[in-house]
């Protein structure tokens, strides 16, 4: 795979920032004043029990709510009513919690679907499949094949993904999001559902998208084994409100972290 | 013809793999060596590409210090790279020593220490770390070199390398023409009786042993079996088990590079089956389980079709069972079975081949373990000629196969090409062979043990020759082979299998030893059984009803029968024929710990919990009580209570006497 | 691939299938039984028996030509109304709208192709003729794409994530809106289709056919051609294309499609547009057979029947429904409409959508090949 798209943001600097984000839906607070930033190249934790707002917060990066309150700037640029598919042409690229695959489609064009803002030439080229259009989706299948190679799911390349197991969905779901090659990954409870092997693949994959390509990932997970093992910052979330934000060891030995929700026998 | 593989030419000047690779690279310069399907893509390497592979690789080795003798290990799946790295090793007059890629970190330290390998060529990331984990017990490991980059970007690479960093040294040495003769002077040197390559075999007990083979052994072999079933460049095989099993690196490595042909590298382990399709493999070898998958895969397939597929299909196996064989064999079949057959092909068998991998399959091996006569019989009747082969590690493969027209579900075959073969008093096999191992590394009294000194090697397995085909028949580990008090063979795991190819028969536990006789007892297998009631309207509440149900004791007194008879048919196993056998009223169950989590019987243990239904059978009762504790699926505990029949068989005459020297 | 037998894995004969051979094969056996009781005088040739269950059979065999000539005028009706239903299932599948408005824009779409037209020659004083016609259909065809974004903006986009019901009132509005537009800039006086001058052939042939004649419209021909050739074209699009590609990710999850970065508004209105532009042809077609007028929008409502025996999410069933509708109601017509004083093909059609309803809800296709949009 090559590396996604360098910008001018060097690794460590700040590329997503949030500031005093609120969201409501009609009088109920999903999220209260919550700030934090992911720095470019880190994989950052958002932790917290259930209902605390993490899947809530993603919605809001990724352009599926809009904050009523506060604003989020990425890559230096503020859009308080940017929309999923612009956040995605920015180069934001997410899973879901319960997996959101074109059920109907094969592994192969699932991938290739994530490359759709990547595909240059004009509409009129790709109804004749003729010519550049013809050498740019030569281009993208090969980059999509790289992408099959490294998640280790050549076997179901032609399989309608409505018809994999869970724990391949997912991988399928995570091969989706790195062929949109984002700057950041936004990956909504990873490892949810997944037998231990499964998990363990996981990480490995995780770890090595992080390693290889520094991309930006922000994940939200459950297991606190594997935040504690995958993440270079935690943020943790109670309630819609943040009550942490640090390592993985500072935010184990904090107080309100151990009462909110490690001392709840997680 | 010219460059038709004539396989006896390949001797005296061609005796080692390098020089091998060499006449490869002219006779056979533009055929396909080697294809592997990455990203989606076979890609093909000729003989020539591959020569050009091995050369930058193996000069690379010499920089980084590979010297004649040296050891070095391979661990990984079957990709190219490793392929070409056994080649570019043995250049130097090294020993390549594969190991098995899923052992953990201990088995592999294990091999490697012992082996003092001073280097090692791995496939990917996972094989580094597992190195890496043992590194303070393997002090001779100078370099590690790796064929898949991703996740090691970050490593030290003081000692490790990737294995193009290796090709660009190694093109880099290229230019210095010392080098290159000192390349050209290694190869020349090798000579056929030279260490060629290093496998650890398991075994049952203890640690591994490292199985030492010459060129001489490994090319010899390769090429007699080559010669026994016509083999030439054309074949075309899918490389997929193991590297580190004798099987992969004769038939992936020695006899492609002896014959020259083409070895494919599938896409993953996940995928075998669907490139095995898209190449159309001419030639194929595997363990009995994989072709008991495919006839599962299919039957289940089937199961899920609608009714008048169902019914064609079901109509032409019917039309193949009867005289697929028959054809195959070439014996002469009417001209309506042929039609039919013809028809069936079109419409049934064809499809399924292709589905399988095997359209074009002119040879396939089933080893290692016996196979049911139904999967064997299923397969040859589909027109694959599938065949029964016999070999070990020691013997570089090849001790026995069938010769075409010549197959049978039960045996393993005549000697192959220059193996000769003798039983001794205890009834063990023994073979000499060109191909015949050098010794146990390290480990010459384990040696002596095995291998005689005028060159007779013991396999350690029972077996005897069959007086109506003079094929040989394994009978078992030899070890685990005993005696009834009468003196007469009995061995149980022979027996068990004898019954157990029955579908209604799920397990048997085969009693004898240092008794009067054989006994038996048998579990129905639910699921035959239970379908066989349905369609005849049995009622049954309960496994044990069932197993008690007249009919069903009837079939299976039928099929004991069938199996003494055929017992009698042997002369060494005639006197071990089952008098009495019994019904379990309970499934034997991993749970209970009356299985092997493998789904093997525990023999020792059934005998201890059943104590009562074991003496029921000796003492002549007609009917054995017993109650056992269960464990349920729920982890409940609770009792079953059995009361079960004892049924008496009458025992065949054993036709005429055992001889124990056969064709040589 | 030879590899039949194993992966097709459907059922050879579906159950509904087999439901349908027993009770065709019943039928039969009843048929023939009262033939033979008619031959053996049982049952005389006036009882009602004989007129619903032999007379038309008898005719059938006895006049093939009239069969064939019925068979084939359905076929062209049921190639229009495949195109109708064509159009819904698009926006369906898309946006999960069910299109009241589908065939109010057939109509519409042929009167602003017509009265472009005049525009051009009446007002502007294009000489009429062929290129006029052509720069009508240019015309036509940007009104449909200018509709396509009007409703993109004006109703779906405030209206996202409401309930189907609203939706659905939303066309309905639509559909007024248009009716009333319609007759605003083109007045209410039915209008003549310019099938000539869009190079379309107006003559008839006549076949001989098993003693009889036959007669077919060449424009019928066009039609059928036409719509076979859109038809192909739109199924290559769809699984081709980096657009069909999107457009079956949108019709599969909308919140996938938008992680990936397809903007489902882009995508609404490329389907609106496709719809409109086979509401464009499919006007054309029916136009030319009659008059362009409102009074068409009765057989839009034909496209209902279509889709419940076809399917509401399934392209091959729009089609193969349409063609089970065409056919069906004008043999219907020709052989029992007699009996009840002719005029039902107007409510046939719906009878044989309830009959679909009793075996297959689901329709023919139902959902079982959403992947091909």
């Amino acid at each position: 795979m090559r590396a996604p798209s360098a910008t001018d943001i060097a690794a460590g600097e700040v590329i997503l920032a949030v500031d005093n984000v609120s969201l409501s839906f009609g009088g109920v607070k999903a999220l209260t004043d919550v700030s934090f930033d992911i720095k470019k190249g880190e994989v950052r934790a958002i932790i917290g029990p259930n209902g605390a707002g993490k899947t809530s917060m993603l919605n809001c990066i990724n352009g599926f709510y809009h904050p009523t309150e506060g604003r989020i700037t990425f890559k230096g640029e503020t859009r308080p009513k940017m929309r999923p598919h612009e956040a995605a042409a920015g180069g934001i690229a997410r899973t879901f919690q319960n997996v959101a695959l074109f059920k109907g489609m094969s592994t192969l064009d699932n991938i290739m679907a994530g490359r759709t803002l990547k595909m240059n030439r004009s509409f009129f080229w790709h109804i004749l499949r003729y010519g550049p259009a013809m050498d740019e989706e030569i281009a993208h299948r090969r980059f999509v094949e790289e992408i099959i190679d490294f998640l280790e799911i050549q076997h179901i390349r032609k399989t309608p993904v409505g018809k994999l197991p869970y724990g391949l969905q997912k991988r399928v779901e995570l091969g989706r999001a790195l062929a949109m090659e984002p700057e950041v990954l936004l990956l909504d409870e990873p490892m949810a559902g997944m037998n231990l092997e499964e998990k363990e693949d996981m990480c490995r994959f995780i770890l090595d998208v992080s390693n290889q390509y520094g991309t930006t990932i922000a994940l939200i997970e459950h297991d606190m084994g594997v935040v504690m093992d995958l993440s270079d910052r935690v943020v943790v979330l109670e309630y819609g409100r943040k009550i942490a934000d640090g390592t993985p060891d500072e935010v184990k030995r904090d107080q309100r972290v151990i009462d909110a929700y490690l001392g709840v026998g997680h | 013809m010219a460059h038709h593989a004539d396989a006896r030419a390949v001797t005296g000047a061609h005796d080692t793999f390098p020089k091998l690779l060499e006449l490869n690279a002219v006779r056979f310069a533009a055929r396909p060596a080697m294809r592997h399907k990455d990203l989606g893509i076979w890609r093909t390497w000729t003989w020539a590409e591959v020569a050009r592979e091995v050369r930058d690789f193996a000069l690379g080795l010499g920089e980084l210090g590979l010297k004649r003798g040296d050891k070095v290990a391979i661990v990984g799946r079957n990709r190219p790279k490793l392929y070409w790295s056994m080649a570019a090793i043995q250049s130097w007059g090294g020993v390549p020593v594969p190991v098995y890629s899923d052992s953990v970190a201990d088995e592999m330290a294990y091999v490697l220490e012992h082996a003092e390998a001073s280097m090692a060529m791995v496939e990917d990331q996972e094989q580094v770390d597992k190195l890496l984990s043992v590194s303070e017990r393997l002090p001779h490991l100078a370099h590690v070199i790796y064929d898949e980059p991703r996740g090691l970007r970050d490593y030290d690479h003081s000692r490790m390398h990737s294995f193009e960093e290796v090709q660009e040294i190694g093109r880099r040495a290229a230019g210095d023409p010392a080098k290159v003769a000192a390349l050209d002077a290694a190869i020349a040197t090798g000579k056929g009786s030279d260490l060629a390559i290093m496998l650890y075999t398991s075994g049952t007990t203890g640690r591994p042993k490292g199985v030492m083979l010459s060129n001489d052994n490994v090319i010899v072999s390769a090429r007699n079996g080559g010669l026994f079933d016509g083999l030439t460049e054309t074949e075309e095989t899918i490389a997929y088990l193991p590297l580190a099993w004798v099987g992969d690196n004769i038939f992936s490595y020695a006899q492609s590079y002896v014959l020259g042909f083409c070895v494919n590298c599938p896409e993953s382990a996940e995928t075998v089956v669907e490139d095995r399709r898209e190449i159309g493999t001419s030639y194929a070898f595997a363990p009995p389980r994989v072709y008991e998958n495919l006839l599962t895969q299919t039957m289940v397939r089937m199961e899920d079709a609608g009714p008048l597929k169902k019914k064609m299909f079901d109509y032409f196996l019917g039309v193949a069972k009867e005289w697929g064989e028959k054809i195959l064999n070439k014996e002469s079949v009417p001209l309506g079975a042929r039609l039919q057959y013809a028809v069936g092909e079109v419409l049934v068998y064809g499809p399924l081949k292709n589905r399988f991998g095997l359209t074009n399959i002119r040879v396939g091996y089933t080893a290692g373990e016996a196979i049911g006569p139904e999967i064997f019989k299923f397969f040859r009747s589909l027109g694959i000629n599938l065949k029964q082969l016999y070999g070990q590690t020691e013997a570089s493969v090849y001790i026995t196969a069938q010769p075409d027209g010549e197959i049978y579900a039960d045996t393993v075959g005549k000697p192959n090409i220059d193996v000769e073969l003798k039983i001794d008093d205890s009834g063990e096999v023994l073979y000499r062979s060109p191909g015949v191992f050098l010794g146990y590394y390290k480990d010459p009294e384990k040696t002596a043990e095995t291998k005689t000194a005028d060159g007779w090697v013991r396999s350690g397995d029972a077996g005897f020759f069959d007086p109506k085909t003079g094929h040989l028949k394994i009978i078992d580990r030899a070890k685990d082979v005993g005696k009834l008090r009468s003196g007469a063979l009995f061995a149980p795991k022979y027996i068990e299998n004898k019954l157990k190819f029955y579908p209604n028969i799920k397990e048997v536990v085969a009693f004898g030893q240092d008794r009067d006789f054989v006994t038996c007892f048998l579990n129905i297998d639910l699921t035959a059984v239970g379908s066989w009631a349905e369609r005849n309207n049995v009622s049954y509440g309960s496994y044990q009803e069932l197993a008690g149900n007249r009919d069903v004791l009837k079939t299976l007194t039928a099929h004991v029968d069938a199996v003494n008879r055929s017992l009698a048919e042997e002369p060494l196993m005639g006197g071990a024929q089952i008098r009495r056998f019994l019904a379990l009223h309970k499934e034997l169950d991993a749970d209970d710990g009356e299985l092997t989590r493998t789904q093997k019987v525990r023999r020792g243990f059934i005998a201890e919990r059943y104590l009562p239904l074991v003496e029921a059978l000796y003492d002549g009762s007609k009917r054995g009580r017993i109650r056992t504790e269960v464990t349920f699926e729920d982890g409940r505990k609770g009792v079953i209570e059995g009361d079960v029949e004892i049924i008496e068989m009458t025992i065949h005459p054993v036709a005429g006497t055992p001889f124990r020297e056969a064709a040589e | 691939m030879t590899d039949v037998t194993l992966t097709t894995r459907k059922p050879f004969l579906g159950e509904g299938q087999r439901n349908g051979l027993i009770a065709g094969g019943a039928l039969a056996l009843f048929i023939a039984a009262l033939v033979v009781a008619t031959q053996t005088g049982t049952i005389t040739r006036n009882d009602w028996t004989y007129k619903i269950f032999v007379d038309p059979f008898v005719s059938m065999v006895d006049m093939p030509d009239l069969l064939v000539q019925t068979v084939w005028e359905g076929f062209v009706a049921g190639v229009l109304y495949s195109l109708i239903a064509l159009g819904f299932v698009l926006i369906f599948k898309a946006s999960g709208v069910f299109n009241f408005a589908q065939g109010i824009m057939v109509v519409f779409a042929a009167l602003s192709l017509v009265g472009f037209y005049e525009f051009l020659t009446l007002t502007v004083g294009m000489p009429p003729g062929f290129i006029a016609a052509i720069v009508a259909l240019a015309g036509a065809v940007g009104i449909m794409f200018v509709l396509a974004v009007a409703v993109e903006r004006i109703v779906l986009r405030p209206l996202v994530n409401q309930p189907d019901i609203i939706m659905l009132m939303a066309t309905v509005g639509l559909t007024y809106f248009l009716i009333g537009f319609g007759e605003y800039i083109f007045g209410g006086s039915p209008k003549v289709m310019i099938t000539s001058q869009l190079g379309l052939p107006t003559g008839s042939t006549m076949l001989d056919f098993a003693g009889g004649r036959i007669n077919i419209q060449h424009l019928d021909v066009a039609a059928a051609i036409i719509a076979a050739v859109m038809i192909a074209v739109l199924g290559f699009f769809f699984q081709y294309t980096r657009i069909g590609r999107a457009l079956r990710a949108v019709a599969d999850s909308h919140k996938a499609a938008l992680s990936v970065g397809i903007s489902l508004n882009q995508i609404w209105v490329i389907v609106w547009f496709t719809a409109g532009i086979v509401a464009l042809f499919t006007g054309i077609m029916w136009g030319a057979r009659s008059d362009v007028s409102f009074a068409l929008e009765i057989i839009a409502l034909k496209a209902l029947p279509v889709l419940i025996v076809g399917g509401f999410t399934s392209i091959p069933g729009a089609i193969v429904g349409g063609l089970i509708i065409g056919i069906g109601e004008k043999i219907g017509e020709f052989y029992w409409g007699p009996l009840l004083g002719g005029g039902i093909e107007s409510w046939l059609a719906y009878i044989i959508a309830l009959m679909f309803l009793m075996f297959r809800p689901q329709g023919l296709f139902g959902d079982k090949i959403i992947e091909r949009i």
